[in-house]
């Protein structure tokens, strides 16, 4: 097996202070198993050190610790050039002045592999991405998707251990970004590669990813698939960046959760100790309330706000201190109106607690 | 509205044409006359004359080679100078940056008379004097600070990410320079080598100083002509001389047009095939 | 450790052959100037040359020539290449950009011909039996040679001025046409939409646009003159030379022992350049001018 391991890298600011308080890292040691072929994406905003990480991994930036493995080869000390890796980074950087096929076969040419033989391989990875024929044009006669899809055939042409990619759909318009989606995920399946994705897109590593690294600050935040993350997060931070807004802070005594608004209160299922915890409610997870049905919890508010948006209302609902936002069908939604007030249901068996 | 502006046009044109045409019409009449005497506006005979001297005299094509062969020699070794200096003050970050800076632009500001003057006895010592060598020397101060900054602004222009992409794609320094590097700095390299063989083509002072009136270039060998010589001979002198330079930034300018033609015309070509 | 030498490894080879052949240059001249001259038996320091050169009359008056040539060249460039880059902008606003090459090419010719060639143009065109002077008789505006003044190889320098504003005018209107070019023709149609005329176009917008690159462009003409040679050389008078054709006359004339003097001017020189260098490069830098000169 080659997996990509990567074991406690870390990165340091330059003007690190000596006693090296907890804002000198860049980023904190990151310990990563990637399986291979498996297609794992680093999530965060920017800023929170995922391309700083990615670059350590390809080598383009020195880490200040920690090592780089591929299967039972450690790669740490060898150069970029030399860890058989390829890289698709946000432009396409298509070389201008070489034509498409001669970007694509770059990589083999840099292997020293017959003029012949590449030209082959390229054109049979132009028309894996779709762009037969377009061999003999320049870079600047293609549109932005082309380009990237350019990019794409050029990392692959050369059967690299790693395909890391730095937001490489970001520069695109949003309908081709999910056209490059499909083609990077059949691709993706078809050659078995192991990809190393690097994007601050909630929906773009949902809909890629086998397993995601939410990051944060620098930090690894959780490690998941995307079901696991979105319905089981640890913190409420990894919770707030994957768009869930109601986190209802709040106790835990002898077995029930009692908000701190007391606009809610429920017995909590399972066991839990006694504490302070948020209590995170999905907005697929609250209905409008027709009768009383055992396992949910009521909460009486005032619809604020309605948006309509495929196939789906979403509606915020003031109860308490708290603005839920709930997903409602357009059947629910039509019974109620914005200042109305609304009594909600919240399915427990959904709801999840987490403790920072 | 439309007939001003075309009216002033035309006089606006006239005006530009009469400032830089009309002064090398004196010049070129007077290569081509056969005594030239006042009053007359035009030579009462016409003569190739000082022509057939210039183009006869072997000293003429010798000055021009050794002037083009000194500013060939001064240009590559400024390239080979400036590439690696404006790599490392684009890319790095370099302690007393404004001092490399400093060092080297200086000899725009200050004139390389000076600075031979001063170092003529050193360079008698070492028998550089009356050389090519020697010339070619000092020839390099003046020119270098001109495609420094040229292949600075092209360094500049081109992102980091280039290069990280070729490392990605397994290209080791080398193939990274020649594939990635230099292609993009091409341009620049050319149109400041232009600049580096114009001016190179005009030093006279620091020339002469040096070669001692052993080096013959073009300036050397014109300027006896053009204080007090025979006027029709300086003229035809005078042409030649800035035909050379206009020609040799032309042949620059077309390299560099040829350069991206190629690239258009070879894929025009191609897709024709395809 | 190789990552933090590597820079200055590149650097190396370009500051260290500037230092060796520029500097070198013009430290031993330095040295020279204060009679520190070890090939003629000198080994003391002493400011003899620079009192004897002070006290002459005749650097000064090559002193106030230089800087009135420099004052006189630079003033007449900026004049004429601002109205050449403002002629081009109307030209190229009527002509509709069908090919606007040519023009640029045109009068950038000045430009490339080398400064001994221009001087002998402005010869061929100024001197007492030249075109100028043909041309005037010709209109019968003049009937002797003597009748047309002395502007070349003349006391006061026209020769010398002349030359440089035609070399040095094009180098203005280079440095001026990119900043009038971001003037759009949207500019202009808003100006007209508030009712302003050619004239008035020209001073509310033109004008304060084009200001400091033209004020840096004419300084940078009036550095260069100052201490440019060859055009002097060809077209000055013997006496009084300006400061660089006075050192070389005192480098070759005399004898040994005279070239302190010599070496003493071009230190004088070197300073004044200098020191100009660092206000171009001042203002230039404030105002923005001349991006990426460094």
């Amino acid at each position: 097996m080659s997996d990509l391991r990567i074991i406690d890298i870390e990165k340091r600011y330059r003007t690190a202070e000596p006693k090296g308080g907890a804002s000198s890292f860049m980023l904190r040691p990151v310990r990563l198993t990637i399986r291979e072929g498996e297609f794992f994406s680093l999530l965060g905003p920017s800023g929170c050190g995922k391309t700083t990480l990615l670059k350590m991994v390809a080598g383009l930036l020195e880490a200040d610790g920690g090592e780089v493995w591929v299967g039972d080869e450690n790669l740490t000390d060898v150069p970029p050039e030399s860890r058989k890796f390829a890289m698709v980074f946000q432009q396409s950087l298509l070389f201008p002045h070489k034509t498409i096929e001669d970007n694509v076969a770059f990589g083999l040419k840099m292997q020293k592999v017959g003029k012949k033989q590449r030209l082959k391989a390229a054109a049979d990875m132009l028309e894996h991405v779709g762009l037969s024929g377009f061999g003999s044009r320049y870079p600047d006669e293609l549109s932005g998707g082309q380009q990237q899809r350019v990019a794409l055939a050029r990392a692959l042409v050369a059967n690299p251990r790693v395909l890391l990619m730095d937001e490489p759909f970001s520069a695109l318009d949003p309908g081709l970004r999910e056209e490059m989606r499909e083609l990077l995920s059949r691709i993706q399946k078809e050659f078995r590669v192991t990809v190393l994705f690097v994007t601050h897109d909630r929906d773009e590593a949902f809909a890629l990813s086998d397993r995601i690294a939410v990051m944060g600050e620098g930090q690894l935040r959780q490690v998941g698939t995307a079901r696991q993350l979105y319905e089981r997060p640890e913190t409420t931070a990894v919770a707030a960046f994957l768009g869930l807004k109601n986190i209802l802070s709040g106790t835990v005594n002898n077995g029930r959760f009692t908000s701190s608004d007391k606009t809610l209160e429920t017995a909590v299922n399972g066991e839990l100790a006694d504490g302070d915890y948020f209590l995170v409610i999905r907005p697929e997870s609250i209905r409008a309330a027709e009768g009383d049905r055992p396992g949910q919890v009521s909460i009486k508010g005032t619809v604020q706000e309605m948006t309509y948006g495929r196939g789906m209302y979403s509606l915020k609902v003031k109860a308490g201190s708290q603005l839920l936002e709930c997903a409602f069908t357009t059947f629910q939604a039509e019974k109620t109106a914005v200042g109305e007030p609304i009594e909600l249901l919240v399915d427990m068996k959904e709801a999840w607690f987490v403790k920072e | 509205m439309k007939k001003h502006p075309r009216l002033l046009s035309l006089f606006l044109f006239l005006g530009l044409f009469i400032f830089v045409i009309v002064p090398f019409i004196p010049l070129i009449l007077s290569s081509l006359s056969f005594g030239w005497r006042w009053p007359d506006v035009f030579p009462q005979a016409w003569s190739l004359r000082a022509w057939e001297y210039v183009v006869n005299d072997g000293r003429t094509w010798q000055a021009v080679g050794i002037s083009l062969w000194i500013a060939l020699v001064v240009t590559s070794v400024n390239i080979l100078l400036a590439v690696p200096a404006a790599n490392a003050l684009v890319r790095y970050r370099v302690r007393g940056r404004w001092l490399f800076e400093a060092i080297i632009f200086a000899p725009i500001i200050i004139p390389p008379f000076i600075s031979v003057m001063g170092i003529h006895l050193s360079f008698l010592r070492f028998g550089l004097t009356e050389t090519v060598l020697g010339v070619v020397l000092a020839h390099i101060a003046p020119t270098l600070p001109y495609l420094f900054r040229a292949v600075m602004i092209s360094y500049q222009t081109l992102s980091v990410d280039w290069e990280d992409q070729a490392r990605m794609l397994g290209a080791g320094a080398v193939p990274r320079f020649f594939h990635v590097v230099l292609p993009h700095l091409l341009p620049g390299i050319l149109a400041g080598a232009s600049l580096s063989v114009l001016i190179s083509l005009s030093q006279y002072l620091i020339t002469f100083i040096i070669g001692a009136g052993q080096v013959v270039t073009l300036p050397i060998l014109l300027f006896p002509f053009i204080s007090g010589g025979d006027p029709s001979v300086a003229s035809a002198y005078s042409l030649l001389y800035a035909a050379i330079a206009i020609a040799a930034l032309a042949g620059m300018d077309a390299a560099l047009k040829r350069y991206y033609q190629t690239n258009r015309a070879s894929q025009q070509e191609k897709g024709e095939n395809a | 450790m190789w990552q933090k030498t590597k820079p200055y490894l590149l650097l190396l080879p370009a500051a260290a052959t500037i230092i060796l052949l520029f500097f070198g240059g013009i430290f031993d001249g330095l040295l020279k100037s204060f009679g520190y001259f070890p090939a003629i038996g000198e080994t003391g320091f002493s400011v003899a040359a620079y009192d004897r050169l002070l006290s002459s009359s005749s650097f000064w008056e090559s002193m106030a020539l230089t800087l009135r040539v420099a004052a006189l060249s630079s003033l007449l460039s900026a004049i004429i290449g601002a109205f050449i880059a403002v002629a081009l902008f109307f030209l190229n606003d009527s002509i509709e950009r069908t090919s606007p090459k040519p023009w640029h090419r045109l009068f950038q010719l000045p430009l490339t011909i080398p400064h001994l060639v221009a001087g002998y143009i402005m010869v061929l065109l100024f001197m007492q039996s030249g075109f100028l002077s043909r041309l005037l008789a010709a209109m019968g505006w003049i009937d002797e040679i003597t009748d047309f003044p002395v502007l070349v190889n003349d006391p006061f320098g026209w020769g010398i001025i002349f030359a440089y504003a035609w070399k040095e005018a094009p180098f203005v209107t280079l440095m001026l046409y990119p900043v009038l070019s971001r003037i759009h023709g949207s500019w202009r149609e808003v100006s007209r939409v508030f009712g302003a005329g050619h004239w008035q176009f020209i001073r509310e917008i033109v004008v304060p646009v084009m200001m400091p690159a033209w004020a840096i462009a004419t300084f940078i003409v009036f550095v260069f003159t100052f201490s440019a040679f060859e055009v002097p050389y060809l077209l000055g008078v013997t006496y009084p030379s300006v400061l660089p054709v006075y050192s070389y006359q005192l480098y070759t004339s005399g004898t040994l022992s005279d070239r302190p003097e010599a070496l003493a001017v071009n230190v004088i020189l070197a300073a004044i350049t200098i020191l100009l260098g660092l206000v171009a490069y001042y203002f230039s830098k404030r105002w923005n001018v001349l991006k990426g000169w460094g």
